[in-house]
């Protein structure tokens, strides 16, 4: 699964650029959606073994991006995202596969996908 | 002078402000000479209710003779005049024999010029005050209406007797009085018990002219050192009288006087007047009153009322110590409230000021994630390690920081619900210590462990405890530098009769000093170079959401304990034996 398909949803584009960065020099494909809306719809588009969600997002927030990705395809897995552990207790974000604070470092990031992913 | 002027005269004179004798004696001088009667004289009633003669006017000849004599009410025509309370007129025609006789054994033959008398009795419904008597040698007629102005006159004339009577009476009781609104004034005072208690005894001695005044604690009344209050100074030669009478009273429960104390020898010999009353507050003894007056001097405090006064000062003083102790408590009371607002006002300031950090610490966040993130990436495509750019070094390290002050900022601001779980806390402490002492820099830590193990559970965030136990784990081996003791106690404790779980952590850091101890619990309050100062803030509001609460044991120059209480979580046991 070194090809993984991985989708990056943040409404900041230089955190989505990192993101790709980072995660392709892992191997991963990476596909960008700046919100909620643009997400769902990559989601019909094409299959993704991954979606890395930020929570605080205009428009169609992450964690009801979570609920409408997770009731399309209740297997997709998903990794919320956010600035602070704001929602880490919020029982709406144990739907999640993983939760994982923003950080200039990304090595978390990066072992939790590995983890999800099983690799 | 026609009789309503004569009335009004009187009645101005009576209100005056002259002595009462004198008053009286221009009374009857007017009479006298409006009357046409040469002696106006007035018996009053003494203590032991016999009639004595006091009052006559200026010219009065029969005064001296008279004022020799006293008789019984009922005895001789003064007498039954007071006995019957109804007036007696006799004319020239109508005087029996040997009236003068009847009137004063030595007048007779005396009175032989004299036409009328009248015998007046000064009364009014309820007491007598003594007779009034006219001679008069010029008229020998009475019409009705003379009488009944004379009728008039007399009570007139009884008012003043009697409002004297009251003032004598009186200023005794006023003196009391006055003592006793002194107290009141002091006991209803805000004093402090302390300065309360020196008043009253000063108080009671200016106003009784004691020779000391003691009060005696039997009882610690809020944490007054001293137990005696004195004013004067007490003579050694009454101290062990003093001491029996204090006990007496207390035993007693009553006023006692070194009568009931000493023997004999003491009754008439004895220098003093010593009273005691013991203080009794809801049928305790608080303590006693000790009054002590010289018998030798002009006023000496206490007279044969003075068990009576005693107690009553006694009983002021108990009210006076129920209410200071009330107003102690209410002041508490009111300084607590006033500290719960303060902190509820301080809570919701923060609760605002942590909606606001909270939003720039998130705004902050993203950008502090791309440049770090980024610096990252340039570090790797410049391979640093070979050239050795030392300003990407900064960057990153500086990203770091920031970053880890934006968690712990966060972590301090916003609301975290509870995830309550029941655990034993001895194998979190575990947990925690197995993760912490697996570095290289706990190597030179000793850790001693006394865990109760049969602690009872507690229901708690496990997480966030983790949280608190890394806290106050880091800042002990912050403290140490690396090198020391750290000792780990749990135990069972009660705190307000309920069941509390203990976690002690001490350490031999050199402990707070005692001047910035107060704040170690603020957050962003730290004396650590590279510190946030949120460690301890955090913890306290993580045990303060568990309904628990920590202490500090700081001893400065060795170490500081910090005491985790949790409450335990199954009490329904203890809760129904207490
Ligand atoms: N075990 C300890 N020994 C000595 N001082 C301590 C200890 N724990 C805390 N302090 C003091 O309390 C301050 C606040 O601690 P804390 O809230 O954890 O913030 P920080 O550790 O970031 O300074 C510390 O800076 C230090 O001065
Ligand atoms: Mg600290």
């Amino acid at each position: 699964m070194k090809n993984a398909r991985i989708l990056v949803v943040d409404d900041e584009e230089n955190i989505r650029l990192l993101f790709k960065e980072e995660l392709e020099e892992e191997g991963f494909e990476v596909d960008l959606a700046s919100n909620g809306l643009e997400a769902l719809d990559k989601l019909k588009e094409g299959r993704f073994d991954l979606v890395v969600l930020d929570i605080k997002m205009p428009g169609m927030d992450g964690i009801q991006a979570l609920n409408e990705i997770k009731n399309a395809n209740k297997d997709q897995p998903v990794i919320l995202c956010s600035a602070y552990g704001e929602f880490k207790q919020d029982f709406s974000s144990w739907v999640s596969d993983g939760y994982v604070v923003k950080s200039a470092d990304t090595r978390e990031l990066k072992q939790t996908i590995k983890n999800i992913l099983g690799l | 002078m026609n009789p309503v002027d004569l009335l009004g005269k009187i009645i101005e004179i009576s209100h005056s402000n002259l002595e009462l004798s004198s008053r009286i004696t221009s009374i009857l001088n007017i009479i006298s000479r409006d009357m046409g009667s040469e002696e106006v004289i007035i018996y009053t009633r003494d203590k032991d209710r016999r009639l004595s003669c006091r009052y006559a006017n200026q010219k009065s000849v029969l005064f001296k003779i008279l004022n020799q004599y006293r008789c019984h009410v009922g005895e001789g025509i003064v007498g039954s005049v007071a006995q019957k309370r109804s007036p007696l007129f006799y004319t020239k025609r109508d005087i029996p024999p040997r009236f003068g006789c009847l009137f004063y054994p030595e007048l007779d033959g005396r009175i032989e010029n004299y036409k009328l008398f009248a015998f007046l009795p000064l009364a009014d419904d309820s007491y007598l005050y003594g007779v009034l008597v006219l001679c008069s040698s010029s008229r020998d007629t009475l019409h009705d209406a003379d009488k009944i102005f004379l009728s008039i006159l007399s009570r007139e004339v009884g008012g003043i007797l009697c409002s004297y009577e009251l003032i004598v009476s009186s200023k005794k009781r006023i003196s009391e009085l006055a003592t006793l609104t002194e107290l009141g004034k002091i006991l209803t005072s805000n004093a402090e018990p302390h300065d309360l208690l020196r008043n009253i005894s000063l108080i009671i001695a200016k106003s009784l002219n004691a020779t000391f005044v003691t009060i005696k604690l039997g009882y610690a009344f809020l944490k007054l050192d001293s137990h005696r209050f004195t004013y004067g100074t007490i003579d050694p030669s009454v101290q062990d009288h003093v001491e029996e009478l204090e006990g007496a009273a207390t035993r007693l429960l009553r006023a006692v006087s070194i009568k009931d104390c000493a023997p004999d020898e003491y009754e008439d010999s004895f220098r003093y007047s010593l009273f005691s009353a013991p203080i009794v507050s809801k049928n305790r003894v608080l303590g006693t009153l000790t009054i002590c007056g010289d018998r030798a001097g002009q006023n000496y405090a206490l007279g044969e009322d003075g068990p009576y006064l005693i107690n009553t000062i006694a009983n002021y003083i108990s009210s006076g110590m129920e209410n200071t102790l009330l107003n102690t408590r209410l002041r508490d009371a009111i300084r607590e409230l006033s500290d719960a607002q303060k902190r509820l006002i301080e809570q919701e300031k923060f609760r605002s000021l942590g909606e606001m950090t909270a939003n720039i610490a998130h705004e902050i966040k993203n950008p502090l994630v791309i440049i770090g993130g980024f610096t990252k990436r340039l570090a790797r495509q410049i391979d640093i390690d070979r050239t050795g750019n030392k300003y990407i070094r900064i960057i990153l390290n500086e990203v770091t920081r920031l970053e880890s002050i934006l968690n712990e900022v966060l972590n301090y601001v916003k609301e975290t619900p509870l995830l309550a779980e029941t655990c034993n806390i001895n194998d979190y402490i575990d947990e925690v210590l197995y993760l912490l002492t697996s570095d290289v820099s706990w190597e030179e830590i000793r850790v001693v462990k006394e865990y109760d193990a049969g602690l009872p559970l507690i229901a708690c965030d496990s997480q966030q405890l983790k949280q608190v136990l890394i806290n106050i784990f880091i800042n002990a081996h912050e403290a140490m530098r690396g090198i020391g003791t750290i000792w780990i106690q749990t135990k069972q404790a009660a705190y307000e009769n309920r069941p509390f779980v203990a976690i002690s952590i001490a350490d031999t850091g050199g402990g707070i000093d005692p001047a910035i101890i107060d704040n170690v619990f603020n957050p962003f309050f730290t004396t650590k170079e590279r510190g946030t100062g949120l460690g301890l803030a955090i913890s306290n509001k993580i045990v303060m959401n568990h309904k628990g609460h920590i202490d500090v044991e700081n001893v400065a120059g060795k170490g500081v304990t910090f005491i985790i209480y949790l409450p335990a979580k199954n009490n329904t046991i203890k809760e129904e034996l207490l």
